[in-house]
């Protein structure tokens, strides 16, 4: 049994010990284990190391850690040793990992595998700076780029995700080293809880979840709502295609969710906390419960917290892949056990939430940030980002981008910066078109609008949101018809189907947007989508119906040609919707590299090696492989 | 209290409601899909969106979920809320474009259909409200469906798409629903069960709360807790939400009361014949073989089918239409031996009804005798035959065939003509005969009286409402199978035994109602109160009575206008008092139903506010208006404007009008001293009422000197006797012998009549407050079969005194005939004496007593043993007498050659003349009035074509004459038996009492006025005059008595000088009322 904390110095007790683990007096392994490492290989590579280890370097401590944002480069591995600084190597496999084991053995490093080298690391909480002691570094070192140069990582700056993917997200031990839990003892011992509201308050933290609405207001409604018992509720469900970041915080840095949701708790007044987190994130599960046994275990949960008298518990809700219990409400009506699906506000849930209790409801993102409100106070964190929207943004940001990942920025970053700088341009020489923002309830924002600074009132001023953070960038292969179709559909499927404009109005919207990708697009057919548009935003019962057109709405307002094109030309000019453009491939540009004419599957494509090739359009079946594989943006459309 | 702004208007209410509730509340009307009243909100089909314009959160929001708030903003009719509106219509309609309910709001709203043509619609009936899937789960509590799936592949189903064996087939889901979507088959494994409404004979389902038929009394629904949900399964209480005025009670239980009585009277009423009680009809198994209550229910306009005629099995109108008699009656086989003297008619009339909706019906009835034995029932029998076409066919069916595929019925009869005769019908109506009401027994057992062999009320021959148990009382058809008079008449004459004996403590318990003093309003302005009634949904599903009233407050002289959902309410008389009051109105006017019905009542209430209740006026919006143009909703809004605009215009003229009391003698004159007049002057004497009884012959008695025993063998002369006794020494009953009325005055209550009597013909003149006429009758003397032309040709009352003096020994007859129907039901008299048949029986069980060994034949036409005589007839029969039957085209021929009396008479069944050489030829003779022409003159009695005194009401005012005070009983009203002229008697006696009691009577207010200044006395008035009241004065001028005029108008309406005018009535009024319907201002 671990001991409770009841002390600042059983903190720093902890601490200590924490700190240890994170840097041992040895060689220190770090394999990424979060999802995404996984699905590129992090297991092969875990499992290689550790025999690796075994063989021939057995005073060694192999642990794991959350991602560490960089997702396209994964798997990764850390190696801390003494004298050294933090060694991130990058893409390892079975193979490529035992060489650097063996490498490791011999105290050497292999330069070309490593993406970066970490020399110094802060503690935010504590405000202090680590520095890795340097001395007897290894042959080849100065080859490797500092963490700062790389530019993805140089341009972001960390707070949520500070220790996602280098601290152990197993070991609550290491969460308190760097300086966990420091801002729940602050809230308990040090706080009234009109003051926790106070600093969240002037904080300016805005909801991460994608409303953005003000945190600390929304705490204030609870508080001072009526009810003997009162519940916060961690919103797990993401569910925006192509966004992971709540789930790699969960996986990577879950005692920071818990410690959000106790100062939550303290500061509202409520005795239950529930993560409804979704089904399918059961490495994040995993991980919270973890995470919450310990908590337990250490005093941090449960009865008299901390000895405060503060009584405060969190159970795991799983939620079974309803997009649309990512509303509060509908999230609300799941953990009831009944169907989820959103019913009308006001009441909200701050009057009647859980069980008609008073229930706050934060995100992932927002509930990780508390902490460090707390410990570091309002004015730290007001100091960073735009007038309105203040702190860091975490995106995932996807699609045609050189660099996949995650990345935390603070507010007021324009879209070019994060595109170009920290995702590192469009591969394949083609040309950017837009960046979608939001998931399916945000908005297309055209090539014309990158500098626009990204904090929740610019995105909202061009028909997009912030939302919870997802980013798809689409280059100039994108048919904004077919994306704009694509999230309607996703729309379409996740609506509950309750109210009438959303589930009527979204799937007969969709209907027109096929037959204008299909080439059976009417005159007039633009003015009906907007119109209907217009009103299913303005009459739907919830927020999914109430934004689900806006990918629609920002396309036409950003691409009305291109919608024109297909319903006056029944031409695609992007070349996506089949039967409404021809490829060719543009014969002062194509090399005659063979690679189309290979991976063509209907063997459309014909030419010598090195000549110019052609493609026969009666053959071509439009699957666009041949522009995929291009190196040259050669194939073009017509 | 919140106080919020809806469309402009501010508006208080209680906290906690939703904004739609607060919109109804100020008239404002949203459309809504997804709500209902029992359920919690939903918001989900966003028809009833409203536009926040004021408060925390602007924008739409669906009123049905939105609890108001202070200081909030709402526009219901917003552009933006009409887009979203429309655009959720729009998005139904293509969902569900067959949906009436989608359709309707699609016209309402009007949307551009046009922009929706690209779509392609789909079919679904479901619009995914969710009505039913909440009623089930939150007031059921089932929870027997859900929605599955999402999106646009949301519906509703039972978990996992099987049918449910959890549901209970309750049915509330499809109540809820507003499209008809739910199938029950589909949802249930259960059958569902539903509730066969009473009322309707279980051919329509009712609802577990209901108003057990229209006519109950307090008309309130019940909760039949063997089908309530919330009885049942602790379910539902709906019903808890919709009411208004809180007045579902659950926990209500049945009380016992006790009521401390001087008398009881059992009037329990009838049952039917258990239906399958002749397995053979089929009625369990086929479904167009009705129960003739069931066929009643089908002609009601407020029937199953509204009215039209419809079979059951397909709802399809049946041509073919069946009837098949004394199912259950006349049958000793199953123990109901008596006939139940009411189905021949009702089948008629039936078949009457029939044919008027339908010319194309052809009705048939099978019977074995037509027993149309009431007054005027023959020759409405004869009526149905020659003017409706109904055929009567003499052939009791042995079975019923059912088509299995048509449904079509086949009966086999025997044809007189043409032998066995197999015949398809669309419906067939089994003429259900009369049991004693289910609890009859029971309740017999609890009072101690003793019952019939059928479980009838058992009584005497000679006292028909008196009960085994002394101060107990029957009367109706738990005595004996009777029609409405009769049941009326007995109800009377039981009121009268019961009153007997508590009249001495007449009056004690009154108590006088206090009204205020009655304002005057002499030279105010007319400030008129209009309150139009919705009648719950008879007017207000019709007529737009909003609209209406909005219509009204456009009309001069209005001073308060308003709707109520039930004027006649209770709550809504206080209202409409306290309303007088503040409003100082001097004129209301009601525009409801019908003045027969609901004019006192608004007139007493108004009385009650201090107003003279002639300054009350009302308009019949409902029976001229709203029942008559259902379809015609627009047309009939109008037409009630107009309505309504003539009633104002006519009440902006009425005047207060004033009655005056008049003292009441209480002293009764009885003319006729035979049975009927002789229990009517004990039974007024025993009430305490002074009586003079006036008898033309020298002696108390009439037809009863004649006659000596009764079919049931009570001895009459005892009987007679013992009448004549009480009457003679009754202290308070005068007997004027001889007497003769030679002149009549006066009107209900003061009397004059003037007699002359004794050897001397000695004038007087009696003061009297009531009449009763019971002239009486007698036996026809008749013309044919060779009477008078030899002495064993006699009618029955000459054989029955002739065997009582001896003077005839049945010993020494061998060949006795009797013929029926001599005199009645032939052209010159077409109506039935309807005793005549029993005499006959009596008569001749009488000769089988003494001789069984005497032939007796009984020519006749129909047997008429109707109720528990029927029991006689088949003692006949079983006696031997042998009974033939002839029609009147073959009357029976009877001839004297030489000594032999020969009578020959075609048998229809056996196809041959049957020739009988008799010893005694009996002929059942019909009754005839006494003469009555002189009394009828003189005292203005009207009269039927045969001569009998007309009653004010064939079936619910039988002893009443039109004019009031004045009575009938016995055979003066129709031919009749003992024991039914007894109880008439009492009816009599009853409704004299009922003017008797009162000291004052109210006289005046409607009535004729005469300016003497322009009266020419030319006697127009005095001969139009139906009641005889103006005559010339002294003055020479036409003068009409306040106190006789019955307010007919008749003279007002002839008279030449336009001297006369009926108060509220008056030219001007009139004229200005009739004007209105053309001219929107008159008033």
């Amino acid at each position: 049994m671990a001991m409770s904390l009841l002390t600042h110095s059983d903190l720093e007790k902890i601490s200590k010990q924490g700190l240890d683990l994170l840097y041992p007096p040895k060689t220190k392994i770090t394999v990424g284990m979060a999802t995404c490492c996984r699905a590129s290989g992090a297991d092969e590579v875990v499992e290689a190391i550790r025999q690796e280890v075994k063989a021939c370097l057995s005073d060694a401590v192999v642990t794991t850690t959350g991602c560490f944002g960089i997702c396209q480069k994964e798997p990764l591995v850390d190696i801390v040793r003494p004298g050294w600084p933090r060694l991130v190597y990058a893409q390892m496999d079975g193979k490529r990992s035992r060489g650097v084991i063996q490498a490791l053995a011999e105290n050497k490093i292999i330069p070309k595998h490593i993406l970066c080298k970490i020399e110094k690391e802060t503690n935010l909480i504590e405000n202090t700076v680590r520095l890795y002691p340097l001395n007897g570094l290894p042959e080849g070192i100065d080859q490797v780029p500092r963490y700062e140069e790389v530019p993805f990582f140089g341009k972001q700056q960390k707070l949520v995700l500070q220790n996602c993917g280098t601290i152990n997200p197993d070991s609550i031990e290491e969460y308190i080293a760097v300086g966990g839990y420091r801002g729940l003892y602050k809230a308990l011992k040090e706080l009234e809880p009109e003051k926790i509201i106070q600093e969240v308050l002037q904080s300016g933290l805005r909801g991460r979840g994608g409303a953005g609405f003000s945190t600390g207001m929304k705490w204030r409604f609870c508080r001072q709502a009526k009810g003997e018992e009162k519940y916060v509720i961690c919103n797990a469900d993401e569910g925006d295609p192509g966004a992971y970041m709540d789930r790699s915080i969960l996986e990577g840095t879950p005692h920071s969710v818990l410690e959000g949701m106790m100062i939550g708790a303290v500061a509202i007044g409520a005795q239950h906390g529930v993560i409804y987190v979704r089904a399918e994130y059961p490495l994040a599960i995993e991980k919270l419960s973890l995470a919450i046994k310990q908590a337990r275990e250490r005093g941090l949960l449960g009865a008299n917290i901390l000895g405060s008298g503060f009584d405060f518990d969190i159970v795991i809700e799983r939620g079974s892949g309803a997009f649309v219990c990512g509303e509060e409400t509908a999230l609300i009506a799941s953990i009831e056990g009944t169907t989820g699906e959103p019913r009308q506000r006001p009441p909200f849930p701050a009057q009647q939430g859980l069980w008609g209790n008073p229930t706050n409801i934060n995100n992932v993102k927002t509930w990780a940030t508390i902490p460090l409100i707390i410990s570091r106070g309002a004015a730290w964190f007001s100091g960073i980002g735009t007038e309105k929207s203040k702190g860091t943004i975490i995106f995932s940001m996807v699609g045609n981008v050189q660099n996949n990942g995650l990345i935390e920025v603070p507010m007021g970053r324009t879209l070019r910066e994060l595109v170009f700088d920290i995702g590192g341009g469009i591969p394949g020489k083609r040309k950017i078109k837009a960046v979608q923002t939001g998931g399916p309830s945000g908005g297309c924002i055209p090539e014309s609008l990158l500098d626009l600074p990204v904090d929740y009132d610019k995105l909202a001023s061009v028909g997009s949101i912030m939302g919870s953070g997802g980013m798809v960038v689409m280059d100039e292969t994108a048919c904004m018809v077919n994306v704009a179709k694509y999230f309607l559909s996703f729309t379409k499927d996740e609506s509950c189907g309750k109210c009438t404009p959303c589930r009527e109005g979204t799937r007969r919207m969709l209907e027109i947007l096929m037959d204008i990708t299909g080439g059976r697009g009417r005159p007039g057919d633009i003015e009906l989508l907007e119109d209907m548009s217009r009103i299913i935003i303005d009459s739907a019962l919830c927020g999914l119906g109430g934004t689900a057109p806006n990918p629609v709405l920002t396309t036409i307002r950003y691409f009305r040609d291109e919608y024109e094109e297909h319903i006056k030309n029944k031409r695609c000019p992007a070349g996506v919707c089949k039967g409404l453009f021809e490829f060719y491939v543009a014969s002062d540009v194509c090399t005659g590299c063979g690679l189309c004419l290979k991976d063509c599957p209907s063997d459309a494509v014909t030419g010598e090696k090195k000549e110019p090739h052609r493609i026969d359009p009666h053959k071509c079946i439009q699957c666009g492989i041949c522009r995929e594989v291009c190196r040259f943006n050669a194939i073009k459309v017509r | 209290m919140v106080t919020l702004t809806i469309d402009g208007k501010k508006i208080e209410v209680v906290e906690g409601i939703t904004v739609l509730q607060a919109a109804e509340k100020l008239g404002v009307k949203i459309p809504t899909l997804c709500y209902h009243k029992a359920l919690k909100p939903q918001g989900a089909c966003r028809l009833c969106v409203v536009e926040i314009v004021g408060g925390a959160r602007r924008g739409l929001s669906a009123s049905c979920a939105y609890v108001v708030e202070d200081g909030l903003e709402v526009k219901t009719d917003s552009e933006r809320v009409i887009k979203a509106r429309k655009l959720v219509i729009e998005l139904l309609l293509l969902r569900c474009p067959e949906v009436p309910e989608i359709q309707k709001l699609a016209q309402e709203i009007g949307i551009d259909q046009k922009r929706y043509e690209r779509f392609q619609p789909d079919q679904e009936n479901c619009i995914l409200c969710g009505l039913c899937v909440r009623v089930c789960e939150e007031r059921m509590g089932v929870g027997a469906i859900n929605f599955v799936g999402r999106g646009s592949r949301r519906k509703v189903s039972p978990p996992f798409g099987n049918i449910s064996d959890v549901c209970v087939t309750c049915g509330a889901c499809q109540v809820v629903c507003p499209t008809g979507a739910v199938d029950l088959a589909k949802v249930s494994k259960n059958e569902p069960r539903p509730i066969p409404a009473e009322f309707d004979e279980g051919l329509r389902p009712r609802s577990s709360i209901y108003i057990p038929f229209p006519q109950a009394v307090p008309k309130m629904p019940v909760i039949d807790r063997t089908t309530c949900m919330h009885f049942l399964n602790d379910a539902c209480k709906a019903c808890e939400n919709f009411c208004e005025a809180h007045a579902i009670k659950y926990e209500q239980e049945d009380e016992i009361i006790e009521v401390e009585a001087g008398s009881v009277i059992v009037s329990t009423g009838f049952g039917l014949t258990d239906p399958t009680i002749r397995e053979e009809y089929g009625y369990s198994h086929y479904a167009n073989v009705v129960t003739s209550l069931e066929f009643e229910r089908i002609l009601s306009a407020s029937g199953p089918y509204q009215g039209h005629i419809r079979r059951p099995s397909d709802l399809s109108e049946p041509k073919r239409i069946a009837w098949l008699q004394c199912v259950g009656s006349r049958d000793p086989s199953i123990g109901k031996g008596y006939c139940s003297s009411v189905c021949c008619m009702y089948a008629t009339k039936e078949a009457i009804i029939a044919r008027e909706h339908d010319p194309e019906v052809k009705p048939t009835v099978f019977c074995m005798d037509i027993r149309a034995f009431g007054k005027g029932f023959d020759q409405y029998y004869e009526r149905a035959k020659k003017d409706y076409g109904v055929r009567y066919i003499r052939c009791q069916i042995s079975k019923i065939v059912e088509k299995p595929k048509s449904k079509n019925l086949f009966i086999a009869y025997i044809d007189e003509m043409r032998g066995v005769v197999e015949e398809e019908f669309d419906l067939v109506v089994l003429s259900l005969g009369m049991i004693p009401s289910e609890t009859s027994r029971s309740l017999a057992h609890a009072l101690g009286i003793e019952l019939n062999p059928y479980g009838f009320c058992q009584t005497g021959s000679l006292s028909p409402m008196e009960t085994s148990r002394p101060g107990i009382y029957v009367c109706g058809a738990f005595q004996a199978p009777k029609d409405i008079p009769e049941t009326i008449s007995q109800a009377s004459g039981a009121a009268a035994f019961a009153s007997e004996i508590i009249s001495p403590a007449r009056g004690e318990l009154v108590t006088t109602k206090e009204l205020p003093p009655e304002q005057s309003i002499a030279g105010e302005e007319p400030r008129i109160g209009v309150f139009i009634c919705h009648c719950g949904i008879n007017i207000g599903g019709v007529v737009d009575v909003p609209a209406v009233k909005e219509y009204v407050k456009t009309l001069p002289h209005i001073a308060y206008v308003d709707e109520n959902l039930y004027t006649c309410s209770q709550d809504t008389q206080t209202k409409i008092k306290e309303v007088i009051r503040e409003n100082q109105l001097n004129r209301v006017v009601v525009a409801s139903c019908s003045p027969r019905t609901h004019e006192p009542l608004f007139q007493e209430t108004i009385r009650e506010a201090g107003l003279n209740k002639y300054l009350f006026e009302m308009a019949n919006i409902r029976d001229q208006c709203s029942w008559v143009h259902m379809d015609k909703k627009k047309e009939a809004t109008e037409k009630a404007k107009k309505l309504v605009r003539m009633a104002i215009a006519k009440a902006s003229l009425t005047e207060p009008l004033h009655e005056q009391e008049l003292q009441i003698n209480k002293r009764a004159l009885v003319v006729g001293g035979g049975a009927a007049g002789m229990t009517a002057a004990l039974g007024l004497a025993d009430q305490g009422f002074e009586v003079v009884l006036v008898e033309k012959e020298k002696q108390l008695g009439g037809n009863l000197r004649d006659l000596y025993y009764t079919i049931h063998g009570n001895n009459i002369q005892e009987f007679m006797h013992s009448l004549i006794e009480k009457v003679h020494s009754h202290p308070l009953i005068q007997v004027i012998l001889n007497g003769v009325i030679v002149d009549a005055g006066g009107f209900k209550g003061n009397f004059k009549t003037g007699i002359m009597s004794g050897p001397g013909m000695a004038y007087r003149k009696v003061e009297h407050g009531v009449t009763i006429i019971a002239t009486g009758g007698e036996e026809y003397k008749p013309k044919e079969y060779l009477y008078g032309q030899d002495k064993r040709i006699m009618t029955q009352h000459e054989l029955e005194g002739k065997i009582a003096h001896k003077d005839i020994d049945p010993k020494d007859l061998q060949e006795i005939v009797m013929i029926q129907c001599v005199g009645s039901r032939i052209p010159e008299r077409p109506y039935c004496s309807r005793i005549c048949c029993s005499s006959a029986i009596k008569n001749a069980l009488k000769i089988k007593e003494i001789n069984p060994t005497a032939h007796i034949y009984i020519i006749y036409r129909d047997i008429r043993t109707y109720g528990f005589l029927e029991d006689y007839y088949t003692k006949a029969r079983k006696a031997g007498v042998v009974f033939i039957r002839y029609d009147l085209e073959n009357k029976p021929e009877v001839s004297l050659e030489k000594e032999d009396l020969r009578v020959s008479v075609y048998d229809p069944s056996l196809q041959e003349t049957i020739v009988i050489n008799s010893d005694l030829l009996i002929l059942s003779s019909g009754i005839i009035p006494r003469d009555n022409e002189e009394l009828a003159s003189l005292m203005r009695l009207q009269r039927t074509q045969e001569n009998f005194f007309l009653e004010a009401h064939m079936k619910l005012r039988p002893v009443d004459f039109a004019t009031e005070g004045m009575f009938l009983c016995g055979l003066a009203h129709s031919p009749q038996s003992l024991d039914e002229s007894l109880s008439q008697a009492k009816a009599a006696v009853s409704r004299a009492c009922t003017i008797l009691a009162h000291d004052t009577i109210m006289v005046g207010g409607i009535v004729a006025h005469v300016e003497d200044e322009k009266c020419a006395a030319c006697l127009t008035c005095v001969r139009v005059c139906p009641y005889n009241v103006p005559f010339i004065n002294e003055q020479g001028v036409a003068q009409i008595d306040v106190a006789i005029c019955q307010g007919c108008g008749s003279c007002a309406a002839e008279c030449p000088g336009k001297a006369i005018q009926l108060q509220h009535f008056k030219d001007e009024q009139i004229i200005t009322k009739s004007s209105a319907l053309f001219k929107e201002n008159v008033a």
